[in-house]
């Protein structure tokens, strides 16, 4: 059912074939996304490898200094401030910081995509919202001031993230060095989302310009609705995009979730060892795993644990 | 500087084509420096390799050998390298094989979105002219490639979503050069805005190819780590050198400063424990003098060892191999135990500060994690704490600081070194960009001991160029050869690499500039020491 009161140029599909897609592939999205996740917490203690600076570090991140500073260190109290980690992420989220200082031609391409997708992102979280308050009886999508706020956030969100795209891709087409710095993945990621977008254009032009299609569908999914039937190209759009969220996790572009790693973990895991023993338990286990390593002055045979061969001369 | 492409650029797939040079260095396009050296031609600091010895060795990455590999004798021979390779490739994904930097190798693996945004943070990469073999993604995409393609089976739709690749010789011995083309200063990383870190592809390439293969720069390996392990040292002085050259050092330093001069060796119970690089006490002995005098003149309680390896805080295997890192760090740390010592101070070494303090600090439990302190730290404690009469115009010539990466990049140690300097050195400069920004002084990671073939050229003219740029920019204002200047480099390591620069560009003569670490500017300064402690004398 229409309830734009456009024009009808497109023919009715199956209500059925979009919930089971969608469900089937934001499940795979949520799994698939948990897997990668759990994956990285489940990998062993690293060494240090910090870098600076270290951004939680209290009043030496200004020039990316450390505790090391201090003498005798050890017998200080170290002091951090998560403060500085949300200022510098924040920073990074919002202004592109480190692609606005060393690689200025990427960065504006860079914000408009990533503010499109910000924006996107919300106006999918307004529309869940909006049904999980229909569900429960409290109020319809009324309280987002209806759908010409929608509609209009959604051709600003879509503008941006589609000039964005548009402008990347041109990029990378265009720029011989980027273009042949860059993989197969690359080009299919922008190539994919430019194709969910102007699905969403088509939709928003012809089928659904203030989001009740897409409301509807929300309600419908969230109570696992089959049977009705929406309009075709809101099938295909519901379709094509939940297929990009279902490959997304396997793909590089889960370094929006993978920075709390790279940077909370690794680039700014300062934490030291101090006295030995906050890390003795992680140690020893790791220590007593077995070496493999086939070079003449390791010889590991998958028996010897690291304990016993750095605890060898080696051969030459 | 315009990205100027290369013509056809070099694809990463295209590191399999057997092809005499993948991507030969292009003097033409090397970036000049500032007058009047942008007069030197760089064709003159370049040595081509004579057509016998590329018969011998393989320089088919880009005219340049740090390995010296040999091509494999016969089929057999480099189907078992190629078998061992990507065994390799299993072992470093691989939680048993390498749980020291899994998590980080793999989050740098899985999310390079290729956008470019760290090329331009790679000296070696700019001063190149930028050859599209040093980016720093090339080296990193190689890996991905391989990783895809044969790693734990192969997995075809990771491979086709990455790109083609083949391992064949050319790709593995091209691939180990390559590892040998990155200083690990982790500028790329730093730059990166989510964080991958292409310097740890460097590392942990270097580690596959050494740990599993044993191939491994000479200079690190056999007559580095391996002798370090097995005559105590990688200079190869024994105990007895060593004591002897420190007793002649000290006599020398006694004399000049007019007081006596003792350094104390192995002195059970001692508060400070101090390591130097060995190579100081053959290279620049007025290094450790000038510890010694220091030490002398507050009171500190300390001590050096004579034990095998802990007279040596070099620990090479911090750029190439987990293994040999660990066994040399535990040394070091079994003879404090012995001395029973309330810290160890780690003298003007780069990798050594990074290798004891950081890296190691998870593997040192219970009593073994003893304090570990930066010489700078604690040479700024002792100026803090007023015991040395400063005479700041002892030191009225201009001065510039060289940061080395493992303490600053790395450790975070920025300002201790400055403000001493701030106090002793009156005409005191930084370069541009510095401290945590700072350029690699083109010998890390190994580089400044290697000097094989033609590898010394190399790191002359990509490598050492940018900080060679910054040096003149420095002193811009003052390079009359009249006008003596230092720049002051508190690492031994990258003393190493400015010693060979300055020659190579004649810096000493066009324009005096002397290198040397921090201590001697100390020493240099202090009242109750004769003028003239520095000598300006280029060695
Ligand atoms: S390493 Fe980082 S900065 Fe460099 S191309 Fe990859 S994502 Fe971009
Ligand atoms: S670590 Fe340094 S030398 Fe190596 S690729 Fe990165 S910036 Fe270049």
């Amino acid at each position: 059912m229409l309830a734009s009161g456009h024009v009808v140029v497109l023919q009715e599909g199956p209500m059925t074939v979009a919930t089971i897609g969608c469900v089937v592939l934001l499940a795979g999205f949520v799994l698939g996304s948990l897997y990668k996740a759990v994956r990285y917490v489940r990998m062993p203690m690293h060494v240090r490898w910090e870098l600076y600076p270290v951004a939680h570090e209290k009043g030496k991140v200004s020039y990316g200094g450390s505790y090391f500073e201090e003498l005798d260190w050890w017998t200080k109290p170290r002091e951090t401030s998560l403060v500085g980690e949300v200022k510098t992420i924040a920073e990074e989220v919002f202004t592109l910081k480190a692609v606005r200082e060393h690689n200025p031609k990427l960065w504006l391409p860079s914000l408009l995509f990533h503010y499109g997708l910000y924006l996107l992102f919300l106006l999918g979280a307004a529309l869940l919202l909006g049904g999980v308050a229909d569900g429960l009886g409290v109020v319809g999508l009324g309280w987002l001031g209806g759908g010409k706020v929608l509609s209009l956030w959604g051709v600003v969100a879509l503008g941006l993230a589609t000039l964005g795209c548009c402008l990347l891709l041109l990029r990378r087409l265009g720029d011989p060095t980027l273009r042949n710095a860059s993989s197969p993945a690359d080009f299919l990621h922008l190539w994919w989302l430019l194709a969910v977008f102007a699905l969403s254009w088509a939709n928003w032009l012809v089928v659904d310009r203030e989001y009740t299609v897409a409301a509807g569908f929300v309600k419908g999914l969230l109570r696992l609705q089959v049977g009705g039937s929406v309009p075709a190209l809101f099938v295909a759009q519901v379709l094509l995009l939940g297929a990009f969220l279902a490959y997304l996790p396997w793909s590089h572009m889960t370094h929006m979730f993978a920075k709390y790693f790279t940077w909370h973990s690794v680039r700014w895991d300062d934490a030291p060892n101090i006295a030995g023993e906050a890390y003795r338990e992680k140690a020893l286990k790791l220590l007593m795993l077995p070496v493999s390593w086939s070079a003449p002055h390791i010889k590991g045979d998958g028996k010897k644990t690291w304990l016993d061969v750095v605890q060898e001369r080696g051969e030459s | 500087m315009k990205p100027e492409p290369l013509v056809p650029p070099v694809k990463v797939r295209d590191i399999a084509k057997p092809t005499p040079a993948l991507s030969p260095l292009d003097l033409q396009k090397i970036v000049p420096l500032p007058p009047p050296y942008d007069q030197i031609d760089p064709q003159t600091l370049w040595k081509e390799l004579t057509a016998e010895r590329r018969q011998e060795i393989d320089a088919s990455l880009d005219g340049v050998s740090a390995l010296s590999l040999k091509r494999p004798e016969d089929p057999q021979e480099e189907e078992r390298l190629l078998k061992g390779f990507v065994e390799g490739l299993r072992k470093l994904l691989s939680v048993e094989n390498n749980w020291t930097f899994l998590q980080p190798l793999q989050l740098t693996l899985d999310h390079c979105t290729h956008c470019q945004t760290c090329a331009d943070a790679c000296p070696i990469f700019v001063m190149s002219g930028r050859n599209e073999i040093y980016r720093p993604t090339y080296r990193a995409d190689v890996l991905r490639r391989l990783v895809a393609r044969y790693g734990n089976g192969g997995n075809p739709i990771k491979s086709a979503l990455t790109g083609p690749i083949e391992l064949n010789w050319e790709t593995l011995a091209r691939l180990a050069e390559l590892s040998y083309r990155c200083t690990l200063c982790r500028r790329c990383a730093q730059a990166c805005p989510i964080g991958v870190d292409n310097g740890l592809v460097t590392h942990e390439l270097r580690k596959l190819f050494s740990q599993e293969l044993g191939i491994a720069a000479t200079e690190c390996h056999a007559n580095g780590s391996m002798l370090q392990l097995r005559v105590g040292s990688s200079t190869g002085m024994t105990p007895a050198v060593v004591r002897d050259n420190i007793e002649f050092i000290d006599e020398e330093m006694s004399e000049k400063v007019g007081f006596t001069v003792k350094t104390p060796f192995d002195k059970v119970g001692a508060d400070v424990l101090l390591l130097h690089n060995a190579g100081e006490i053959l290279a620049w002995p007025e290094n450790p003098g000038a510890f010694a005098v220091i030490l002398e003149a507050a009171g500190i309680s300390w001590t050096m060892s004579s034990d095998l390896v802990a007279y040596d805080a070099i620990n090479y295997g911090l750029w190439y191999d987990d293994v040999q890192f660990a066994r040399v760090a535990l040394e070091h740390i079994k003879v404090a135990k012995k001395l029973k010592v309330k810290k160890i101070v780690i003298g003007e070494c780069g990798h050594a500060h990074k290798a004891l303090t950081v890296i190691a600090d998870r593997l040192l439990l219970g009593e073994d994690n003893i304090p570990r302190e930066s010489a700078l730290t604690f040479l700024e404690g002792i100026v803090n704490s007023g015991v040395l009469k400063l005479d700041p115009s002892r030191n009225d010539f201009p001065v510039t600081l060289h940061d080395p990466c493992n303490i600053v990049r790395a450790m975070g140690i920025v300002e201790p070194q400055r403000r001493i300097l701030r106090r002793i050195a009156p005409r005191f400069r930084e370069m541009t960009p510095h401290g945590v920004e700072n350029y690699c002084c083109g010998g890390g990671s190994g580089f400044a001991i290697m000097s094989p073939n033609n590898f010394a050229n190399w790191r002359m003219l990509v490598s050492g160029r940018i900080k060679m740029q910054q040096i003149l920019e420095a002193f811009k204002d003052e390079l009359d050869p009249a006008i003596p200047k230092y720049l002051c480099t508190p690492c031994s390591n990258c003393k190493g690499q400015f010693r060979d620069l300055l020659r190579a560009y004649g810096a000493w003569e066009r324009s005096r500039i002397l290198y040397g670490g921090l201590v001697e500017l100390v020493v240099n300064a202090m009242a109750d020491v004769p003028p003239g402690f520095l000598e300006w004398e280029f060695h």
